[in-house]
């Protein structure tokens, strides 16, 4: 029986959907007159799925056929499902047709293995150059870099794509071994090095590049996921390190049983939240936690730092400079930057900040604004948190986190 | 006073022009004669092209690029109360530019506010405007938006969809960008025959749905969420949502 392009749609974008990045930003406005299609700068979300998750372009693999066998994923070889795969003339077709009708800002594409790593890597790239040379497509292109598959096709990809990416998948090199005995540390991150390395000989700037990890699979403390992401960031590799809460799919004896876990849909969250804070508010990953540390589960990672150093507060807000501002508790890039447009007309005290739209609830215990602070409390880390606690700032809602990690944009 | 105008920009531009120079202490702006009037005073603004030229002017000369786009972004937010804030925004800026930055001024950070929130429209919309095929190739969508974000995303589409000829229709204002080879301006249109789809449009739209609902994550389900991200307002045209 011939499988229908609905059925190969069905099973392909469901294989691909754990991954989590579906980011379409940071590129340069490529607008050609009279081409198709046309990168923006923010990124753009299309849609958002019953998951909450952002949908911003076709993310598919060509084949779920794999000859790998990884503990943790839905694709590997021993499993018994159903298996697919398009030609590259039907998913550019297919491409050009939803980006058309605007259903997507472009395409993301992975794939299982297929008889070897170079010929899935060609493959994949033999539907890029449908997209780019034959239907002259300058919309967004993100494809995954096979480890293992050789330099020239790796520099190809480089070419073709606004971003290539390498799944690290497990934070350590124990985990890998123990659950993804086909791949190792260096195998996973060399694709990504050698795109670096040849793309900084052609401009000053390298391509963008991300990376995901399956957090809660395996035993690594959150210091230690962030000291391995602050690292990466540090060493210009990547753009972006997305963390997935594991999901149970298959059985094995060293992962958590399916039917009694659930995603760590928590620990994620915080992970994002830290995870931002280390690359827009200039926090050190050892700043946010200590050795063997993992992430405060009732308050925010920021304002776990502010409780735990205490001698930093109060901050005036008359005063006191944008990287200082952002590490209050409850005041971000946008609050900070009203703040400095603000304050330049006028001393601010509490009203003003409550005119300005924003929210006091967290920042009144750690600043002062002219002759306003929080009177009725001294600087006690204990005192704040139970005033905190008390009214409800830490008040976690399950169903709607702090949503921007999901969207295409940043 | 209360000032009566007809609601178009010229109409705007004369009415300051009037403020100006009869020096006329202003109330309220208005686009339709209230139905009842107490004791208030009551002039009828007539759109005059030559005056409307003048101030047009004026503020080209004494507003940077930057506060005269944001003086045309205000004029789109044409559903939110906006006259006042408006004229109060070229009255500080004829008077003193850097003014113009003060946020704690309630005026200027409601103008502020409200440009971010049009924008923020727009940026939806990139996303969520749906287009459908219709038999001749010309590609259509139809949109009902709570600004007027037209002129937005016609320069948008324009740029990524290439030679295509495409139209986009803002049902509840009446009005459509139309691109194709001989054209590319905003019209308005009384009246719209119903379009004929192309013989593919039903097989894509099949399969956009499929691809939506395979890319959902079972175990993260989470309308609410997702609810938050895309409010049912902006549903309507959205096939993924039927």
């Amino acid at each position: 029986m011939k499988t229908t392009m609905q059925d190969k749609l069905s099973i392909l974008a469901g294989s691909a959907k754990y991954d989590v990045s579906c980011s379409s930003s940071g590129s340069e406005n490529n607008y050609k007159t009279g081409e198709l299609g046309c990168a923006h700068n923010s990124g753009i979300c299309h849609s958002f799925t019953s998951d909450g998750r952002c949908v911003s372009l076709l993310k598919v693999l060509l084949t779920n056929v794999c000859i790998y066998d990884c503990a943790y994923c839905i694709n590997r070889v021993s499993n018994d499902i159903p298996r697919a795969a398009f030609s590259p003339r039907e998913l550019a077709d297919l491409t050009i047709n939803f980006y058309k009708r605007n259903y997507i800002e472009g395409l993301f594409l992975s794939s299982g293995i297929i008889k070897n790593e170079d010929h899935t890597m060609s493959l994949l790239l033999q539907t890029l150059r449908i997209l780019r040379h034959e239907y002259r497509f300058n919309g967004y292109i993100h494809v995954k870099l096979i480890p293992g598959a050789s330099k020239e096709l790796i520099e190809e990809a480089t070419l073709l794509a606004h971003r290539v990416s390498s799944n690290i998948e497990l934070p350590s090199s124990k985990s890998l071994a123990l659950l993804a005995p086909d791949k190792t540390k260096e195998k996973l991150l060399s694709p990504l090095k050698h795109a670096r390395d040849i793309t900084m000989q052609r401009s000053a700037k390298p391509i963008s590049m991300s990376t995901q990890m399956i957090i809660g699979a395996t035993g690594e403390s959150d210091f230690e996921i962030l000291k391995l992401s602050s690292s990466l960031y540090q060493k210009a590799l990547l753009k972006r390190v997305y963390y997935s809460a594991y999901i149970a799919v298959n059985n094995h004896k060293h992962l958590p049983v399916p039917e009694l876990s659930k995603p760590p849909l928590l620990r994620e969250h915080r992970l994002y939240q830290a995870d931002w804070l280390l690359r827009f508010y200039g926090f050190s990953y050892d700043e946010i936690l200590s050795e063997n540390q993992n992430l405060d589960i009732q308050f925010d990672p920021k304002t776990f730092w502010a409780l735990s150093n205490l001698h930093h507060f109060p901050i005036d807000v008359n005063k006191a400079p944008q990287e200082i501002l952002v590490r209050i508790p409850g005041i971000g890039i946008r609050g900070a930057l009203k703040i400095l447009q603000a304050r330049r007309f006028k001393q601010l005290c509490f009203e003003d900040l409550v005119k300005l739209k924003i929210s006091l609830k967290k920042a009144r215990y750690f600043i002062i604004a002219g002759k306003d602070f929080h009177r009725s409390m001294s600087l006690y880390e204990e005192k704040i948190k139970l005033a905190l606690i008390h009214q409800g700032s830490n008040v976690i809602q399950p169903t709607l986190f702090d949503t921007s990690i999901y969207t295409g944009e940043l | 006073m209360i000032l009566l105008y007809d609601g178009s920009f010229e109409g705007f531009l004369s009415l300051v022009y009037e403020v100006y120079y009869e020096k006329l202490s202003v109330d309220a702006i208005v686009k339709e004669m209230p139905q009842t009037l107490l004791f208030e005073r009551f002039h009828e603004v007539f759109t005059d092209e030559a005056n409307a030229r003048k101030v047009l002017e004026a503020i080209t000369k004494h507003f940077t690029k930057e506060q005269q786009r944001t003086l045309c972004n205000i004029f789109l937010c044409d559903t939110r109360e906006h006259e006042m804030a408006l004229l109060e925004y070229i009255r500080i800026g004829f008077k003193n530019p850097k003014e113009l930055r003060n946020i704690t001024n309630a005026n200027l950070f409601y103008i502020q506010n409200l440009e971010k929130e049009l924008l923020s429209l727009v940026h939806k919309m990139y996303g969520f405007t749906r287009f459908e095929e219709l038999d001749d190739g010309t590609l259509y969508a139809k949109i009902e938006t709570k600004f007027n974000i037209m002129p937005f995303l016609g320069d948008h589409f324009a740029k990524r969809l290439g030679n295509i000829p495409f139209i986009i229709h803002d049902i509840k204002r009446s009005l459509a960008f139309i691109k194709n080879d001989e054209m590319r301006e905003i019209r308005s249109i009384a009246s719209f025959d119903a379009p004929i789809y192309s013989d593919e449009e039903e097989k894509f739209k099949a399969l956009w749905k499929t691809f939506f609902k395979s890319a959902a994550v079972e175990s993260r389900y989470n309308p609410k969420l997702q609810k938050s991200w895309v409010p049912l307002l902006y549903r309507t045209y959205m096939s993924e949502f039927e």
